[in-house]
Formats: C-alpha cells, structure tokens, sequence
C-alpha cells in the first residue's frame, strides 16, 4: 500500500463496498428523499415561494437536511469500530500493515462520504428552490459546504466514540445525545445561561411636556420644548452577550450565519438564515445599562419623527463577529479530538484495555 | 534468524494475570505445539506474539524483532489465525482475502492473484464467489487460516486452527502444516485436542495457569510413570498372568482388556516379553495416551500454580466462542 492515503482508502473502499451490499443503507436513503420531498412540496404550498423567490424555501430545505443527516449519520458512524471489534474483523485488520491512523481515519471518511449521500440526494431539491429565483449561487454554495463540513463533523464525533465506547448500542446511543446536546442543549444553555445571569438596566426618560406647548404644537419660547423632568426606570436584563458562545455552537446557527446576509432596502434580511444570524449577532452585543431615551431632544417643530439611532438588522449584523467561525471551530476540535482519542484506545500493541473489552 | 523466542514474558488485566512467566523457544522449520488447558493464557499469549498486546514484563523476538518496538517489522512476518472467526459478512470469499492480501502492500492484481491461490489451497473454490457470512464454522476456520498466509510468513500463529475443521480438512491442515514447516517457516500451533497436535508438532510448548513448563519439568514427566494398554485375545489369561507377575493391584481390567501403570519404557518391554514368554496371546501393547497428552496430565497433575479465578473484567481471550454468524451490519 503506497503511503498513508493509500491504506486509508482500501479501508473506506472496504467499509463502503459492505455498506452499498447491505439492505439497511438504501432504505434509510428512501426515507430521507421521500421526507425531504414532502417537505418540499408542503413548503412550496405553504409559503407561497413561486412569488417571493423561495429563500425562504431553501432555508427551510437545508435545515431540514441537517435535521436528518444528524439524525442518521450517528447511526452510521457510531458502531464504526467497536462494530468491527464485535465482528472480530478489527484484529486481523490491526496485524496487517494497516496502521491504526489509518484505521480510525479511514472509518471516519467512509462514514462522512456516506453521510455525504444523503446530502447529495437532497441536493436536486436545493436546486429546485435556486430556480425559483433570489438565493445566490453563493448563499447555496456555502450553505451546502458548512452543512458537508457539519456531517463530516458529527461522523468524525460518532467514529471516535465508537473507538472509545466498547458496546456498539452505547456509543451510537452517546453519539445521538452529543448530537442532541449541540442542537437542542445549546439553545437551552443559552436561555438558562442568559436568564441566570441579569444585569440591571437604569433607563432614564425624558419626555416633552405637551401641556406647556402653543396649541399649533409650537414651543411657548424659542425652538425647544419645554420637557418634563427626566423619569428613571429599572429593570433586569439577561446578559446575553455572556453566553452568545452557546449559541454559536449550535450546527443550525453555524449553518445559518455562515451563508452570505442578504438584506432588502429596509435592511432586513431576506431569508430564515439572515435573520437567525442578525439575532445570534445581535446577542452579542451587552445591554445598554444606562440607557436616555430623550424624546424632547428629538423632538422637531414640523412634527416629523426623528428616529433615535436604533440600528437596521443590516447594521447589527455588519458590526458583529460572524459567529458560524467560532461554532464550526468548537465542532472540528470537538471531531478531531474524538478522532485522536479513539486512535489512542485503538493503537496495538495494546497496553491497556478497558474494562470488558477485548482485543480479538 | 526466524523463529520465536520469548522470554519470562507476564501479562495481567487488572487482577487477572492470563500469563505470569513464558518462556520458550521455536526454531525455524519446527511446529510447535502451544498446550494447556482452557484459560491456560494460550490465547493471550498468542495475541502478545501477533503485536496485539504488550507484554507488561519480558521479552519477545520474532524473527529478530521485538512486537512492542517494532510492530511493523513483525507484521510483516506473521501470519495469525485468531480463535475468534471474523470475516467481512458481505463480501466475497475471493474479496476477503484479496482485500486482506492489499493490506499488506500487495498490488490489485498480485493481490487477486493471490487470492485464487489460497482458495485453492484451502479447498473453498466452489464457494470463493459466495458472500463469507454463509460459510460454515469450518469453512470460516479455512479461510482464516488462508488469510493467515495472504503475505506468505515466515511465523506462522495459528490459534486452534483444527477446531471445526472435518476430517478431510483436519487431514490437509496437518499436510500444509508439516510442508510449511519444511519449507523452513516456524509455527506456533496451540491447541487442547492433543492427538491432533501429536501429529503435526515435533515441539511442544506447556502451558499451565500462565506459566510455562520448564525443560526439565517436561522431561522429568516425559520419563514419568505412565499408563500402558494391553490387549490380548484372551482376558482371562492376560488378567491372571498380570496378578501372577505383582500387577494385580495396580492393573485396571476393563472390557478392552488391561490399563498397566508401568514407570518406563524398560519396564514396558520387560512385562510385554514376560507376558509373551508366559503364553499370554498379545494382540495390542501400546502407551494409553500420547506423548503430549501424557506430559499435559502429568505436568497437571503435578500442581501447577493454580489457573487465576476468572473475571468478567477484561477479557480479550475467550472461549466463549465467535460472533454469532451473519451479524447486522449497515
């Protein structure tokens, strides 16, 4: 075997050779088109895309492909090598020149390319809502490449607690919760997180006195109103911008904030992405403590509202660290990490063994 | 230089210590047989040889080179046949082994070419097309045995090879056994089914409770008391010729004829020319059991140091059997 790629990939070819003769890969793949195909079409229906471009759509779609490839890919990565071990088919591999490197990284790339199959499937779908209309070729470009490196991600985390984790049920079984707690415990990190730790907002109010005001709304001397004494007001805040980090680790956020903002002339974001970053990139950013809402200062003898200078979601955005860095960050350390401790539990000659495990 | 040679070589798992001290030698062109009872430390001991495990204290050469420290140089070098049948379920017999064969280096083509050798050597042709997972326990143990050879070894582990096997198969074992050794390789063959072994070993390594048997324990119950059986054509007068001559209390008369403790060879040849010369119409004169099985018993019997107790925790020996056929697999 000429160099490392050479026996990794005899491994990913071997593991992909058993996998296509198996039964159980074709019907799971059956399933995701099909469920991806109703929500399509239930989509398309519901939001009425063909007239406002199908960003909307595509979005929706996306998610939806993460939805299900982190639903499947711990089960096709998760018994990756204590399956093996089971099967008595790990040791005799681990006697041939194969090195234990790669071993593991053979594992993980056969399990990311299969993952990457159902993401290819899908693919025709996210084309079909490009041709609708308004989403960027490079909106769609990297929203497909962060969902990959994602699936590559979660397959990296399932191989390497495969390698950790004796029993195969166990490790798809924590593969799912690590899953679970990076979709769904990162959310509840954050509100708790937020909630737990408040900050007290002191919010002074300075109002004009009407009363005082000529009746065609002019002021009695000179160009500025009179105003009424200022008015202070507390009260808690969550400090959000403390624990945004959650936030940031969660697959959904990253896959939504990595996309390109696209913004109307409002400077409002066009699609579920944008405004899932703009609020992501909004938590960032600590509450205003002492806040003075001058209503008098504002006030202009025309009438005319003159806005205080609060920001377009456009403008929170630009000022903000794009987030989908740091998540995707956390997740490949998180991916390579598993990966290097399952190599280290799986080299041979094997000093240690776990407790009830065995090497053949 | 081939061969083997390990050195007080000890390894525990947690409490259990599955090899205390193992010591021993095999030169190239000689089958050892590797002996002892079940939980005896055969397996582990075969796993430290094949670069598995590492030995917690000893040494270990195979074929000049140590299994710890240079794991590839010795994988180069040995053939292993596990205890533990695992194939790849789905594929074919001929993608088994010629996958097994690429990963030891081999080109596409050499590999496949390979292949079709072993499966001829091994008798599995009418089956090389067929999935591995519809192989019989047998079956599974020849195409062990194939990949064991897919790089042509000089150290040959084989890891009770025999079991499951059929007559006819048992048979070729032994034939490709004797001719791999002539062909100046060294094989390490461990089994409990000792007749078997009788016939293909010319050493044999003992193995009790994780200790090897040393030299002269194995010669001194080599030379040791042992049963002889006699036959003859006429129970009766084989039965009193035998009390006649002060064997009556030691003697075991039962329907095959007389079990005769005798404490050597000379003493074998003696009583044969004594029970000839009193008329007694011998038909059978011969040891009870074999030469290994012998020295086992008796270096048992002797009181090794005691097997440790078994544990549920780690356990990477076991005769607990292989995966269950035709596992799920994705």
């Amino acid at each position: 075997m000429s160099g490392f790629l050479g026996g990794m990939w005899l491994i990913v070819t071997l593991d992909l050779k058993q996998r296509v003769r198996g039964v159980a890969w074709y019907v799971l793949l059956g399933v995701f088109v099909l469920l991806v195909t109703i929500v399509t079409a239930l989509l398309v229906l519901a939001t009425n895309a063909w007239d406002d471009g199908g960003g909307g759509v595509f979005s929706t779609i996306v998610f939806f492909v993460l939805l299900l490839g982190t639903l499947v890919s711990p089960a096709l990565s998760g018994n990756a090598i204590n399956g093996e071990r089971d099967a008595g088919t790990l040791a005799t591999t681990q006697v041939t020149l194969i090195s234990t490197a790669q071993l593991v990284v053979g594992k993980w790339v056969a399990a990311w390319l299969t993952a990457l199959t159902f993401l290819a499937a899908s693919l025709p779908f996210l084309v079909f809502a490009v041709a609708l209309g308004q989403v960027s070729a490079a909106t769609i470009a990297i929203s497909v490449l962060v969902l990959a490196l994602e699936l590559g991600i979660i397959a990296a985390i399932g191989v390497g607690l495969s390698g950790l984790l004796t029993r195969p049920l166990f490790s798809v079984t924590v593969t799912y919760l690590v899953v679970a707690a990076l979709s769904v415990g990162t959310l509840i990190g954050f509100g708790l997180g937020g909630a737990a730790i408040q900050t007290t907002v002191r919010q002074t109010y300075i109002g004009v006195d009407w009363r005082e005001l000529e009746e065609e709304g002019n002021p009695p001397v000179g160009e500025r109103p009179p105003c009424l004494p200022p008015e202070v007001r507390e009260y808690p805040t969550p400090r959000l911008d403390l624990v945004w980090g959650f936030l940031a680790a969660n697959p959904y956020v990253v896959v939504a904030d990595a996309a390109p903002g696209s913004f109307d002339e409002f400077g409002s974001p066009r699609d579920l992405f944008g405004w899932i970053a703009v609020g992501v990139r909004s938590a960032q950013h600590a509450p205003d403590t002492d806040a003075v809402i001058d209503e008098c200062a504002d006030w202009r003898p025309s009438g005319e509202w003159v806005s205080p200078d609060t920001q377009t979601p456009r403008e929170i955005y630009e000022r903000s660290v794009p987030s989908w860095f740091v998540g995707l960050a956390v997740h490949a350390l998180l991916g390579a990490g598993a990966l290097a401790w399952a190599w280290s539990r799986t080299r041979v000659p094997a000093k240690r063994l776990p407790a009830g495990s065995r090497v053949a | 230089m081939g061969g083997i040679t390990v050195e007080g070589v000890a390894r525990a798992f947690g409490d259990v210590h599955a090899v205390r001290d193992a010591s021993f030698s095999v030169e190239p062109g000689h089958v050892a047989g590797l002996i002892g009872p079940n939980g005896a430390g055969k397996t582990t001991l075969l796993l430290m040889l094949a670069t598995l495990l590492a030995p917690d204290a000893g040494t270990i050469r195979i074929a000049g080179h140590d299994p710890v420290a240079e794991p590839r140089a010795v994988r180069e070098r040995i053939g292993w046949m596990p205890d533990a049948l695992g194939s790849w379920p789905s594929l074919t017999v001929r993608d088994a082994l010629a996958t097994s064969a690429r990963m030891y280096g081999l080109t596409r083509d050499a590999a496949s070419a390979r292949a079709a050798e072993l499966i001829d050597l091994v008798d599995l042709a009418p089956l090389a097309d067929r999935p591995t997972r519809v192989l019989s326990r047998g079956q599974k143990q020849r195409l062990s045995l194939a990949r064991a050879l897919v790089h042509d070894p000089d150290v040959l582990l084989l890891d009770e090879p025999a079991s499951g096997l059929d007559p006819a198969a048992r048979a070729s074992l032994r034939e490709l056994v004797r001719r791999l050794a002539g062909e100046g390789k060294t094989l390490l063959v461990s089994s409990h089914v000792l007749a078997e072994l009788e016939e293909m070993a010319d050493t044999a390594v003992y193995l009790a409770g994780g200790v090897t048997a040393a030299a002269d324990a194995v010669a001194r119950a080599g030379r040791s008391a042992r049963q002889w059986r006699v036959r003859s054509l006429d129970p009766l007068r084989l039965d009193e010729a035998l009390t006649a001559a002060g064997f009556g209390a030691v003697a075991r008369i039962d329907n095959l004829g007389a079990v005769v403790p005798l404490s050597s060879e000379a003493d074998a040849a003696q009583l044969l020319a004594h029970l000839v010369g009193v008329g007694v119409p011998v038909s059978s004169f011969a040891p009870a059991v074999g030469d290994l099985e012998h020295v086992f018993l008796d270096l048992n019997r002797a009181g090794p140091p005691p097997a440790a107790p078994g544990s549920d925790a780690a356990t990477p020996f076991g005769d607990s059997g292989p995966a269950a056929p035709g596992e799920a697999r994705a």
